[in-house]
């Protein structure tokens, strides 16, 4: 009898048990950027008197706090 | 001779003058005090002459001469690092012009909106916003791991482990704001450049001697300079031994005889 396409590979439930003991820090590490860059990008909107947070102002925040090397690729995105 | 002839030799007199007295003195300051390597690795400040050391001369060009092997290595590896990093944001911009559907994102669009709403101050969120940032996390981790990574390969290991993460962290002032995230311990271990394996293990404060090295040179008084008149290697000499010296610390030195143990000792109590 030939073995089944999943025996080949190891069980999914026991890769994803090890993951999840790297993800938290890793999730941890995400959320801090994201906020880090909201936050300066709403305090840029209330300067400015907006409410709706755009791609430039994320765009202008990465540029202002040392992630320059993000926008030029980032604008593809825009 | 004018004026204006008269006053450059006299600066250059003095530029000469100036340049003996601190070479000399970086040399007697050198000799005398231990480095942080010796502090760190617990190995005594003062160590005495064996009678196969080679003269002095010798050792201090054989140090230099490592020193420069050392300095050129670090600029090396400094200069292949830059070089892979260019090369990572290069082919971050390569990967982004041949993309050509942007819908499929690494992460959750809706994840990313709630993380930013978390902020009470933000209040609308245009639909771009959420898909640069998931662009802008990957990127992230990526640059990151690469740091990490170098880090890693710096201390000839093949696994990344947490520490490497911190170094990263710690090396880079743009992941000023992570710095809340990372153990303190491991941040500071870092920031020495010496890991726990190299720390020597010791008992307690109280069951280490300390000792204090005084000065070589007894301080004669402020530093002097003569302004104007080229002076000979022995004034130059004088002059760089009468700096004053900073006081140095108390150095704990890790104790090699076993500690003697005493019998207990039974209290007495009130019947």
């Amino acid at each position: 009898m030939l073995p089944q396409e999943q025996d080949r590979f190891l069980p999914i439930v026991n890769v994803s048990h090890i993951m999840k003991k790297v993800m938290p820090a890793n999730a941890k590490i995400l959320k801090y950027f994201i906020n880090f860059i909201t936050g300066e990008a709403s305090n840029k909107c209330q300067r400015e008197k907006r409410k709706t947070i755009n791609g430039d102002d994320l765009l202008w925040v990465m540029t202002t706090l040392g992630f320059e090397d993000y926008v030029e690729p980032l604008k593809g995105y825009l | 001779m004018d004026k204006s002839e008269q006053t450059q030799q006299q600066q250059q007199q003095q530029q000469h003058v100036m340049g003996v007295a601190a070479g000399a003195s970086q040399m007697a300051y050198s000799s005398h005090y231990p480095t942080a390597s010796m502090v760190a690795s617990g190995t005594p400040a003062v160590t005495a002459p064996s009678p196969t050391q080679a003269p002095a001369a010798f050792s201090s060009s054989a140090h230099q001469l490592a020193y420069q092997q050392a300095q050129h290595f670090h600029h090396q590896q400094q200069q292949h690092q830059q070089q892979q990093l260019q090369m990572f944001w290069s082919n971050q911009m390569q990967e982004i012009e041949q993309t050509i559907d942007f819908k499929n994102h690494s992460l959750p669009l809706a994840r990313i909106k709630k993380i930013m709403k978390a902020d009470e101050d933000v209040r609308m969120i245009s639909a771009e916003a959420p898909v640069i940032f998931a662009k802008a996390c990957e990127m992230f981790i990526l640059e990151l791991t690469l740091r990490s990574w170098i880090h890693t390969e710096e201390n000839k290991r093949r696994t990344l482990q947490k520490n490497d993460i911190a170094a990263a962290i710690s090396r880079n002032d743009v992941f000023d704001f992570l710095v809340d995230i990372i153990p303190r311990d491991e941040l500071k271990e870092e920031g020495l450049g010496i890991t726990k394996a190299t720390i020597p293990l010791v008992g307690s404060p109280a069951d280490m001697p300390y000792y204090y090295v005084p000065p070589q040179h007894p301080v004669v008084g402020p530093p002097g300079m003569i302004m104007g008149k080229p002076i000979g290697a022995e004034q130059a000499t004088l002059y760089s031994t009468q700096q004053p010296r900073p006081p140095v610390a108390f150095m704990p030195w890790p104790h090699t005889q076993p500690l003697q143990q005493q019998p207990p000792q039974h209290q007495q109590t009130d019947s």
